[in-house]
């Protein structure tokens, strides 16, 4: 899956495979698309289509960062503690900090929807600052301390919902500020903002993954960290950034998520990291290192988001989705599998 | 337990010929003849060594006798039985076992636990944990061993763990007991202990085939001893009959091999100079590389050679000594700043160090230099194409594309890639930890034509080989290393084999 045209160093078969499998899953998504629009006479509205593209969102973009430390062969259990940790965090800043920013901006001269939009965008940048914080916790652990991943990622699971609840005493944090809480329910050219912020985030990861060295780098260090160190690759720094871009993915979520739902609230969020890898294993990420794209894990997101969505329309009993996202992961993986041994 | 109880008389045999004959026996590999066609009968009550240098087919015998791989061609006759012996199991129940220079057993259970695994006293399907205790305790005590049958085994030294190991195999109505080099981590004690066992199984009847580089411990131990070169028995002594100095002779290939054709350049200036250096598993090393030279580091494998060139090379922490590059001093702390410098390392294990084997052949031959595939922020798909190319032509790589994963190649291209990644990138100094292990023949030839235009543009060459006559052809210096020192150095063949050899095992 580390092909695209753009990509020329990329095995062939793999290569192949990889266009199957992102037509495969294309299709899949198309196909789904299809039939929902024949089915249900709610599903082809622009309403719910730019519903199912926010819901799509929040998921396409933790997939995309867990599918760095995938590549690495670790995984990334505290996504989703991440994510609800920083609705707290973003929260508590645009509650309590973030008047007074606007307020000084203010003082000095500028007006006060310009001043309230700085404020707003320093009390966001912070919150991501964390976020990396966080990731770069994970790495020193990581590469440091030879912790596992999975422990690692799992003690910062529950110690940070612990953390969240702590900040808040159990309670919700509501934010009052308009222009934040608009965001997620605006649109740009006609496409809804929380999807314009896959945009914005999956570009740079392509070019990062796909079209420069410290993408090659992440693929070898998943494969063969030895060979990898021995070539000269920097094995620590770029298994750093793997954890570091997956906390910072999964503080932008925390982010839209706030926006979202206009609450900083530690038990949001819930599960989230499961469903992350699971759209990016459906999008071809293999467990085992080394092999996963950009665009898997979004697809991976989406066909999850419609699964949902149809089964909501359809009337079709809510529990048979986490049946059929079941039954999905089986069949992909497997399917990945039998390529290989095939090979 | 009951068969070591019932020993003496179950191994006692009506059968009077060898135990075990290998009759032409000859095992092949694409490309590589690891076994030539060998005669050689095994009598039943004896200790018979077996020597040769690495790579003379001492673990291919080995294989084929514990039906790990099959036979290409020839007869082992069992008692008198031509017998298949095609899988591990079918040896098992002949009565042949293996004991093995690392230790194959389950470090978290118990040595009780361990000596009975696969084979667990249980009453009504549970297990019988204290029973099994006490009987691996007589066991033990019985081989005089002083070790506890309750203790976990990680718990034990590796020297301990080797006795286990022996004693469960010796526990299982074995009748042909095979040693590969059992004494390699052991103390002395533990090896004493290790060869009262081995007389004692002796006694009971049970023959012993011990493979070792130590000629101290064939001349104390072994009846007979057979030699092993280039995959080809020749010849079998008696050892009270032979001397140390016959069987060196018998182990080094005489006829130089038309391989090797050694291009000589006038030496420059010293590209790698290091003095004293010590680090994890090497001391004081002092020794200088110019351009258009060879340097050879000689001895048997866990001698220290690699230990050092990692040390030189960043991976490994130097903790006394200086290096210098080009005369300058200088101080690597990891790898980039080697490579930075001018040097390229091609590692010893090209599974494990080498190559991201489910990666491409491209993305592995361009992985160090991908800074200079880097236009701005991305790379350069033609400059990438181009480079990955240029190096398949170069080297004749048998690949079908550049995108063929690495694993889809031979373990002889894969070799290229692991030597390849490096050249047209004009680094200084190359290193290459055993460059034609496993590869046949017709790449080490190509392999060796590469060392002559390396040298030719300037460069020098670190070579590690554990075969003497690679090292011997083609290095202009040799330095013999045993036990992590440097024991003895050598001008272009200044010394004679046997010296080498000698320095070498330190007999």
């Amino acid at each position: 899956m580390t092909d695209t045209a753009a990509t020329g160093d990329a095995p062939r078969t793999k290569f192949e495979f990889s266009r199957l499998l992102g037509l495969t899953l294309v299709g899949v998504l198309l196909a789904m698309f299809l039939f929902l629009a024949w089915k249900t006479s709610t599903f082809a509205t622009p309403g719910n289509l730019s519903n199912l593209a926010r819901q799509g969102a929040i998921f396409a973009i933790l997939a995309l960062g867990q599918t760095f430390v995938i590549i690495t062969a670790g995984i990334d259990l505290s996504v989703g503690a991440v994510a609800s940790f920083i609705t707290v965090v973003v929260a508590m800043l645009i509650q309590s900090v973030a008047p007074d920013v606007t307020a000084w901006l203010v003082g000095a001269g500028l007006p006060e929807s310009i001043a309230n939009g700085v404020a707003l965008w320093i009390m966001i940048l912070a919150s991501l600052l964390l976020g990396a914080g966080i990731g770069a916790f994970h790495a020193f652990g990581v590469v440091k301390m030879g912790l596992p991943p999975f422990i690692i990622t799992l003690a910062t699971f529950t110690a940070l919902r612990g953390v969240g609840l702590l900040m808040t005493n159990g309670s919700t944090v509501n934010v009052t500020n308009d222009v934040f809480t608009g965001f997620s329910r605006g649109e740009f050219l006609g496409i809804p903002n929380l999807f314009m912020v896959v945009i914005v985030v999956a570009v740079p990861a392509f070019v990062y993954l796909h079209l420069s060295r410290w993408g090659r780098y992440l693929y070898a260090v998943g494969s063969n960290p030895e060979a990898a160190r021995l070539s000269g690759v920097n094995v620590n720094a770029v298994t750093a950034t793997a954890y570091i871009l997956s906390s910072v993915c999964a503080a932008i979520v925390g982010v839209m998520l706030a926006s979202r739902t206009g609450t900083g609230n530690a038990t949001q969020a819930i599960g989230f990291e499961l469903e992350a890898i699971a759209a990016s294993v459906i999008g071809g990420t293999s467990l085992f290192g080394a092999i996963g794209s950009v665009w898997g894990p979004l697809l991976g997101a989406f066909i999850l988001a419609t699964i949902r969505n149809g089964a909501n329309l359809m009337n079709v009993n809510s529990f048979w989705q986490f049946i059929i996202t079941g039954v999905l992961i089986i069949a992909i993986v497997y399917a990945d599998g039998l390529r290989r041994r095939r090979r | 337990m009951s068969a070591a109880a019932e020993a003496p008389s179950a191994r006692r045999d009506s059968f009077a010929g060898p135990i075990l004959e290998l009759r032409g026996l000859e095992k092949r590999y694409v490309g590589t003849h690891a076994l030539k066609p060998a005669d050689l009968a095994f009598e039943a009550g004896e200790i018979h060594a077996i020597v040769g240098e690495n790579g003379a087919g001492k673990s291919t015998l080995i294989k084929l006798l514990t039906g790990v791989t099959p036979r290409t061609a020839g007869e082992i006759v069992w008692k008198g039985v031509p017998t298949d012996l095609s899988t591990p199991n079918e040896a098992i129940a002949l009565g042949i076992n293996a004991v093995h220079q690392e230790v194959v057993l389950c470090p978290h259970l118990t040595v009780a636990a361990n000596i009975f695994l696969g084979d667990e006293r249980t009453a009504r399907g549970l297990l019988k944990d204290r029973a099994m205790v006490r009987e691996a305790q007589r066991i033990l005590d019985d081989l005089g061993f002083n070790l506890p049958a309750g203790a976990v085994l990680s718990t034990l030294t590796i020297g301990q763990q080797q006795l286990i190991a022996t004693a469960r195999a010796a526990t299982r109505g074995t009748q042909f007991l095979i040693f590969d080099e059992p004494t390699a981590y052991l103390t002395r004690q533990e090896a004493a202990q290790l060869f009262a066992l081995i007389r004692r199984l002796k006694a009971q009847g049970v023959t012993i085939v011990y493979i070792s580089h130590r000629m101290e411990e064939i001349f104390e131990l072994a009846d007979r001893v057979s030699v092993l070169r280039d995959g080809m028995l020749v010849g079998t002594r008696v050892v009270a009959e032979t001397t140390d100095a016959e069987l060196i002779a018998l182990m080094i290939n005489r006829s130089i091999e038309q391989i090797y054709h050694k291009e000589t350049f006038a030496h420059g200036a010293p590209v790698l100079e290091t003095r004293h250096l010590s680090g994890r598993g090497f001391e004081d090393v002092s020794l200088t590389v110019r351009e258009g030279e060879i340097v050879g580091l000689y001895g048997l494998i866990g001698a220290g050679r690699s230990e050092f060139v990692m040390g030189v090379y960043g991976r490994e922490r130097v903790t006394a000594g200086e290096v210098l590059w080009r005369g300058q001093p200088v101080t690597i702390r990891r790898e980039r700043d080697a490579i930075d410098l001018g040097m390229a390392l091609a590692p010893e294990s090209r599974r494990d160090q080498g190559l991201c084997l489910n990666l491409g052949v491209g993305l592995n031959l361009n992985l160090p230099v991908f800074d200079r595939l880097t236009r701005g922020v991305t790379i350069s798909a033609s400059e990438e194409r181009k480079a990955a190319d240029k190096q398949i032509r170069d080297l004749r790589i048998k690949t079908a594309s550049r995108n063929a994963l690495a694993l889809s190649l031979s373990g002889g291209n894969q070799q290229k890639i692991v030597i390849g990644k490096w050249l047209n990138h004009g680094a200084k100094l190359f290193i290459f930890d055993e460059p034609t292990v496993g590869v046949d023949v017709g790449t080490k030839a190509e392999i060796y034509r590469l060392f002559g235009a390396l040298l030719a543009k300037g460069a020098g060459i670190l070579l590690i080989s554990s075969y003497l006559p690679e090292v011997y052809e083609l290095a202009d210096r040799l330095h013999v290393f045993r036990g992590g020192r440097q024991v003895a150095s050598h001008g272009f063949k200044a010394a004679s084999h046997e010296q080498i050899l000698t320095e070498a095992i330190g007999v």
